[in-house]
């Protein structure tokens, strides 16, 4: 018996350790070296890297530009996690009553998401360019005047909020669109026999029977608004006059530009605390609400 | 609360080239029983959804209470139904699911309650009230189903094989307990079900389908004496009735009479043949089944098989010859080609091998 356990502690440990192997060398040691690297300096030539306590974190407190891009970051989220989440519910809804079990029109709609975000950047960039652009185009049509999107500092980070959510709704989609359809088409009908209306049927039980989903879909959405920044280099490159950087964008910025890495790990960890805290949170909060099995 | 009837007028119903229900026509008589009978994917449940309104013909009329409701919404045709799935809100309490028609249409708190513990104590469900559907067996489901379908007070119970998912013993349970809640509750039900058992054990009335066409609309009595069809004479009763040509009673008949009986086929049921010394049938035993009360026995003549419920007792072993007698009043006499019932050459029939069955007598 005692040995027979012993064996299956080995064999569980063994099927194990690749996963935990690879988890280790490229998750959990960069994090940790993050955080010891926030607290030394930034080697440079010479002189070496020295443990320099809180230092990094008082220059963070004193920089106008990690708060500027931080209130950025937080106006980005505020716009696209919600936007995105109620867009995709909505167009999950429409395909759903259109195509009912239809596969391959599901996967024709799916083909969007697999766009990289470059690309979708470069598509937006036709749509933003000033005078030309198809915004800009339309908006000719009715008498308005051209419009710098992009280069104008009140307008830049909503060009690329604007980006996001059309990249995000669509991909959210999919997964609200799966979760509906397996919701069984009876459950439908047996509302509509007790007379229920489409949105009373919607905020009954569609809605609750898809809070799973609303759960994944909004962390990700979460991590998105902080992760997804691929098309500030095509577009802004954070400006101008950083009014479309974003708190990633930053760290690559000081990181790659700057080569100030200490500075960099220091900003990654403010990051890494805000998505932690954030993806905690969310997850007890809405796990209350979410299971019904 | 009492029923209001339903009537199918000429419906017809197809999806793609191929219809699924071809001409039906049908009439649910109110406060009565009504089973809607036949082989899977014969249109049953298209025909039920049509009554429901869940699904609209593609033409034809139906009538609830005598008014046309081709066009109304479900809601509003005073029709309650149980799916086959029972289809219950799995996020929702069992109290939750029952009274949710109840709340779409704003009843407030008080008589909502009231309603839920009436019905809740008519079908033993008092004790489950704050469960989940998932917390409970099969049986309590559907029970929370039928919940739904009663405290809804409507005159019409629309049932889509509500038993199919239930096991052997509760299915016979509970299709006791439907029929006597559909007798106390007077409604007027219809009853979708594959189970020519179920539809003969609780139905008033049974419609009998296939392909998308009523084979006949009758009593169970009726429809088990006189099948007005073939297909309606081979699904009804186990086992069912054995069917078989003319030429098998070749000895009996003038070459005449057989002559004109080609385009029949014979039936009779296997409790209508009987063992007997000198019968008219002579065959050999080619297969017993012992069944307690009776025994079933396999009776290969020429190159058909009859089959003969004989009492339990009866011990034969295979390659026995015997010979099987019946009552020319049990013969049932088909069109071949039309599958339908004929009494056209019956007389003939009975005159010819009535005289048979003297003379062989007589032998004896
Ligand atoms: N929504 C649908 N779309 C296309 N064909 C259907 C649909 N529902 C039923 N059918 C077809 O109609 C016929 C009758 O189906 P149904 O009424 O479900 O049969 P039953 O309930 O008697 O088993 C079947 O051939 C089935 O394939
Ligand atoms: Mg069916």
């Amino acid at each position: 018996m005692r040995n027979s356990a012993k064996h299956q502690w080995i064999y569980a440990w063994l099927l194990l350790s690749p996963a935990m192997i690879f988890l280790i060398t490229f998750t959990h040691y960069p994090a940790v070296q993050t955080i010891i690297s926030s607290f030394f300096s930034t080697g440079r030539g010479r002189r070496k890297s020295v443990f320099i306590g809180w230092d990094n974190y008082d220059t963070l407190l004193l920089d106008e530009v990690f708060w500027k891009v931080l209130v950025n970051n937080f106006w980005y989220a505020v716009w696209t996690i919600p936007l995105s989440i109620i867009l995709s519910l909505a167009m999950a809804l429409w395909v759903n009553d259109k195509l009912r079990g239809r596969s391959f029109l599901r996967m024709a709609y799916f083909t969007p998401t697999v766009l990289p975000l470059i690309a979708v950047a470069n598509i937006w960039l036709f749509f933003y360019t000033p005078g030309f652009g198809l915004i800009d185009q339309i908006r000719g049509l009715f008498g308005f005047a051209e419009q710098n999107w992009m280069g104008s500092p009140d307008t830049a980070l909503y060009s690329m909020i604007a980006v996001a959510i059309w990249k995000e709704a669509g991909f959210f989609m999919i997964f609200y669109l799966a979760a509906l359809q397996t919701i069984p088409p009876s459950l439908r009908e047996a509302a509509s026999i007790e007379g229920a209306s489409k949105f009373y049927y919607f905020r009954r039980v569609a809605f609750p029977l898809l809070m799973p989903t609303t759960l994944f879909v909004s962390i990700n959405a979460v991590i998105n608004s902080f992760r997804l920044v691929d098309h500030i280099f095509v577009m802004t490159e954070g400006g101008p006059n950083n009014s479309s950087s974003l708190l990633l964008f930053y760290i690559y910025e000081v990181a790659f530009d700057y080569w100030d890495t200490a500075y960099a790990a220091t900003l990654t960890v403010v990051m890494l605390v805000i998505l932690t805290t954030v993806a905690i949170g969310q997850f007890f909060f809405l796990d209350k609400k979410v299971h019904y099995k | 609360m009492s029923g209001a009837e339903v009537t199918l007028k000429n419906i017809f119903k197809s999806w793609n080239e191929s219809p699924a229900l071809n001409d039906i026509s049908l009439d649910v008589p109110a406060g009565k029983f009504t089973a809607l009978l036949g082989p899977s994917g014969c249109g049953k449940s298209t025909a039920l959804r049509i009554v429901s309104g869940l699904e609209e013909p593609t033409s034809g009329q139906v009538f609830i209470g005598g008014h046309d409701v081709t066009h109304t919404l479900p809601a509003a045709r005073d029709i309650a139904m149980v799916f086959q799935s029972y289809a219950l809100f799995p996020h929702l309490t069992v109290a939750e699911n029952i009274v949710f028609g109840l709340r779409v249409r704003g009843l407030v708190r008080k008589q909502r309650d009231e309603k839920l513990k009436a019905t809740a104590q008519l079908l033993g469900l008092s004790e489950l009230l704050d469960r989940k559907p998932s917390q409970l067996s099969g049986g309590q489901q559907q029970r929370v189903a039928l919940g739904r379908a009663i405290v809804a007070d409507k005159s019409i119970f629309l049932m889509d094989e509500p038993l199919s998912n239930l096991d052997a013993k509760l299915r016979a349970e509970m299709r006791d307990e439907i029929r006597a809640l559909q007798h106390r509750l007077g409604v007027t039900m219809l009853y979708v079900t594959h189970d020519q058992v179920e539809a003969v054990t609780m139905a008033d009335q049974v419609v009998l389908m296939n392909h998308g066409r009523v084979e006949q609309m009758a009593s169970p009595r009726v429809m088990y004496e006189t099948p007005a069809t073939l297909f309606a004479a081979k699904f009804i009763g186990t086992p069912p009735m054995v069917t078989f040509s003319p030429k098998l009673l070749s000895h009996c008949l003038t070459p005449n009479f057989l002559q004109k009986s080609h385009g029949l086929t014979f039936g009779i049921r296997p409790e209508s043949l009987s063992l007997s010394d000198n019968g008219l049938i002579n065959g050999t035993v080619r297969n017993v089944e012992y069944l307690g009360a009776d025994t079933l026995i396999e009776c290969k003549v020429g190159e058909e098989i009859l089959l003969c419920r004989a009492p339990g007792w009866t011990q034969l072993t295979e390659g026995t010859p015997i010979s099987l007698a019946f009552n020319v009043k049990d013969l049932h006499v088909f069109n071949t080609a039309s599958g339908q019932r004929t009494a056209e050459m019956l007389p003939e029939i009975e005159m010819a091998l009535s005289s048979q069955n003297a003379s062989s007598k007589l032998a004896r």
